[in-house]
C-alpha cells in the first residue's frame, strides 16, 4: 500500500484548522467574539443542551492569537432510550480572540462551564466576564504565567546546586574496604581526618 | 499579563451563624485521591461545598506538545490510570482520523482494541465497586473485585508487557499480535466471570446496609445530569441512554450485540447497578470479540512511514532500515487539521481535541476528561445532605484524579 503521508504544508503552521475540511462528525462554526454569547444562547435554545467541553488553543504568531473552542452536544433532557438519543448532533464553535480580550462566560447557560473556564483562565490567561468564581484551578494560586501558552517554557530556570561539603567528596575518602573489616568505623575515621584538614 | 487569584483559604466558604468551615482532604481516605473539599457544615449537614482540585496536576497536555506522536500515547495512558487502554484507544483513533487511515486499520487490530477496551472497563469498574464498598464498610468486596481485576491485569501484561500501563495500542494497529495462549486465558476469564458476578451481586445488591446507604442518596435528574455535562454510568443511571459506542460507533462497535443498561432512579444505588450491568455487557462484547479472533490476520497497517517495519527485515532490506531509522529518530508527520474524537471510557465520554500543524509533534492536545465533569456536579448534588452521604456520592461518581488534574 502506498503511504498516505503527505509532506507538511509550508506556511500553514499558524492555523491548521483553516487548511482542511472537517474530518469528524461535528458541524464546525467560527464566530466573532462580539456575537459569541448570542450565538451560544441561540444554540442552547436550539437543543444543544450539553456543553461537552470547553478549551483553548494558542496560535502564537496569528492574529487573533487564541481560539476558544466549545464542543456542544444535542441531548434530550429527559430519560431517553438508545433509539431516542440516536446519534446526537455535535457542534464545535471556535472563537478567535486576542491577548487581553475578555470572553463572555457561559456558566449561566451550562453550569458545567465553571471548571472548564477556570482551567482556560489558569492555563492560558484568558479572562471570562461574568464567571462567578474565576481563579486558578490546576496551578497553585500564587503561580506566575499561563503554562499552556506557546511562549511559556517547558522547563523552569535551572536551579543552582548547593556545593557538596568537602568531607562528603569521594576524593577525600580512600577507596577500598579497610583490611580490618570495620568499615563504618574506618570511614568515620577518614571523614574525621578530612574535616580536620 | 495580570492574573489575580484568590488564595486558597477557609474564607472561600463564608461563615454564617452556626456554620462551621471544614476542609475534607486532600489526604482523606474516602476522597479517592487528592481531592480537597471545603465544606460549610451545620452539624452533620452540608450547606455548601467547593471541591478544590489540581493537587495532581502534572502538565500532561503541555508535555504532549513536545513529544513525538508515538510518545504522546505513553503519556495519555497515565491520565486515567485505571483504564489506560481506553485513553490510548481514543488517542490512536484521533490520530488515525487526522492521518486519514481510519478505514485501512486491519480488522483483527480493531477487534483486539475492542477486547482491550472492554477488559480495561471491567477492571476499572472492579476498582470502583471495591473502593466504593470499602467506603461503606464492606471490606471483603474489595478482595473479590481485585481478584477479578488481577486476572485482567495479567492479560494486559501478557499483551503489552506491563500491568498498569500496557501501551499496547499503536497508531495504525496494535504492537504485535496477541501471544500464544492468550485466547485460552481469555476463555478462562469468560468461564470464571459469571460466578464472580454472582458473588458480587450477592454481596452487595440485596445487602440491606448497602441499600440503606445508597438508595435515594445523590439523586440527579436527567436535566441536571445533562446541564452538568455528566456522562457515562452516572448519566445512564439518570435515565439518558447515551453511550458513545452506540451513538457514534467507532472501531466496529456497530457489529457487536450489546445493550446499554439504564436506570431511572438517578441515585447512588442506580449507578452501582448500572456499573454491574455494564460489566456483564462488556463480557458479552469480549465473548464476541474472542470468536472473531479465531481467524489470523495482520494487526498493523502496512505503511512503513507510520509503523516501523518488522525488526527481522532490517538486516535484509536497506529501505526497511531507513524507515526504521526515520521512525525512531524523528517519528512520523501528521497532516495539518483539527479533530475531536471521543470514546466511551469506563467513566464516560473521553475525548481528545487534537490540533496538528503538519509536524511530528501535536500542536495542541486537549482532553475532555469525564471524571472532571462528573466530579463537578457535586456542587449541585451535595448541599443539603449529610457528610456521610457526600462520601457515597464521591464514590458513586468514580473520579480518577490522574484524569481530573492531568
Amino acid at each position: 500500500m502506498p503511504s498516505t503521508q503527505t509532506p507538511p504544508l509550508a506556511g500553514t503552521a499558524t492555523d491548521p484548522t483553516s487548511v482542511r475540511p472537517a474530518i469528524d462528525d461535528a458541524i464546525i462554526e467560527r464566530v466573532e467574539l462580539s456575537a459569541l454569547r448570542a450565538r451560544l444562547e441561540a444554540l442552547k435554545a436550539e437543543g444543544f443542551s450539553m456543553l461537552l467541553d470547553l478549551g483553548a488553543v494558542d496560535y502564537l504568531g496569528r492574529a487573533p492569537r487564541f481560539d476558544v473552542v466549545y464542543h456542544l452536544l444535542k441531548m434530550p433532557v429527559v430519560a431517553a432510550t438508545v433509539a431516542q438519543v440516536g446519534a446526537p448532533g455535535r457542534m464545535r464553535v471556535l472563537c478567535g480572540i486576542n491577548d487581553g480580550d475578555h470572553v463572555p462566560s457561559v456558566v449561566s447557560l451550562w453550569p458545567s462551564a465553571d471548571w472548564a473556564e477556570r482551567e482556560v483562565f489558569d492555563l492560558f490567561g484568558i479572562t471570562f466576564d461574568g464567571h462567578p468564581d474565576l481563579r486558578r484551578i490546576q496551578m497553585p494560586h500564587d503561580w506566575e504565567g499561563a503554562p499552556l501558552r506557546k511562549d511559556y517554557p517547558l522547563r523552569g530556570p535551572a536551579r543552582e546546586r548547593a556545593p557538596r561539603p568537602a568531607f562528603a567528596l569521594k576524593s577525600n575518602v580512600q577507596a577500598g574496604t579497610p583490611p580490618s573489616g570495620k568499615t563504618l568505623a574506618a570511614l568515620q575515621e577518614q571523614i574525621k581526618k578530612a574535616r580536620e584538614q | 499579563m495580570s492574573l489575580s487569584t484568590t488564595p486558597l483559604t477557609p474564607e472561600i466558604v463564608s461563615h454564617e451563624g452556626n456554620a462551621m468551615v471544614l476542609s475534607m482532604g486532600p489526604q482523606h481516605p474516602s476522597t479517592h485521591g487528592v481531592l480537597q473539599i471545603m465544606l460549610e457544615i451545620e452539624g452533620e449537614n452540608v450547606i455548601k461545598l467547593e471541591p478544590e482540585i489540581g493537587y495532581l496536576h502534572t502538565g500532561i497536555e503541555k508535555n504532549c506538545e513536545n513529544l513525538f506522536w508515538s510518545q504522546v500515547q505513553t503519556n495519555v495512558e497515565r491520565m486515567d490510570y485505571l483504564a489506560p487502554s481506553s485513553n490510548a484507544f481514543c488517542y490512536v483513533l484521533a490520530v488515525e482520523k487526522l492521518l486519514g487511515i481510519t478505514d485501512a486499520i486491519p480488522e483483527r487490530a480493531q477487534v483486539i482494541r475492542v477486547l482491550q477496551a472492554e477488559l480495561t472497563r471491567i477492571a476499572s469498574h472492579c476498582v470502583q465497586l471495591g473502593t466504593h464498598a470499602i467506603d461503606l464498610g464492606a471490606i471483603s468486596v474489595f478482595f473479590y473485585c481485585f481478584d477479578l481485576r488481577e486476572n485482567i491485569l495479567d492479560l494486559q501484561e501478557a499483551a503489552g508487557g506491563a500491568r498498569m500501563h500496557p501501551n499496547y495500542l499503536r497508531v495504525g494497529g496494535v504492537n504485535g499480535d496477541l501471544p500464544d495462549g492468550y485466547l485460552e486465558r481469555v476463555d478462562a476469564l469468560i468461564a470464571k466471570f459469571p460466578g464472580r458476578m454472582r458473588e458480587l451481586r450477592g454481596l452487595l445488591q440485596a445487602n440491606p446496609i448497602f441499600q440503606d446507604r445508597t438508595i435515594d442518596v445523590g439523586y440527579m435528574s436527567p436535566a441536571d445530569a445533562v446541564s452538568w455535562s455528566v456522562t457515562g454510568p452516572p448519566l445512564r443511571a439518570s435515565g439518558v441512554a447515551y453511550d458513545v459506542r452506540k451513538a457514534l460507533p467507532y472501531s466496529g462497535y456497530e457489529h457487536y450485540d450489546f445493550d446499554v443498561p439504564t436506570r431511572t432512579d438517578g441515585d447512588a444505588y442506580a449507578r452501582f447497578l448500572v456499573r454491574l450491568d455494564e460489566m456483564e455487557q462488556s463480557l458479552r462484547i469480549i465473548e464476541q470479540a474472542r470468536k472473531k479472533l479465531n481467524t489470523p490476520g495482520p494487526v498493523v497497517i502496512d505503511d512503513p512511514k507510520i509503523v516501523a517495519p518488522p525488526k527481522e527485515t532490517i538486516a535484509l532490506s536497506m529501505e526497511a532500515l531507513i524507515h526504521h531509522f526515520k521512525i525512531v529518530s524523528e517519528g512520523f508527520r501528521v497532516p495539518p487539521g483539527d479533530v475531536y474524537q471521543s470514546v466511551e471510557g469506563p467513566r464516560g465520554e473521553l475525548g481528545y481535541y487534537i490540533v496538528s500543524n503538519g509536524e511530528n509533534r501535536p500542536y495542541r492536545l486537549r482532553t475532555r476528561p469525564p471524571s472532571m465533569y462528573n466530579l463537578q456536579c457535586l456542587k449541585g448534588m451535595a448541599p443539603g445532605n449529610l457528610i456521610a452521604d457526600l462520601v457515597v456520592m464521591i464514590g458513586s461518581l468514580d473520579p480518577v484524579f490522574g484524569e481530573v488534574d492531568r
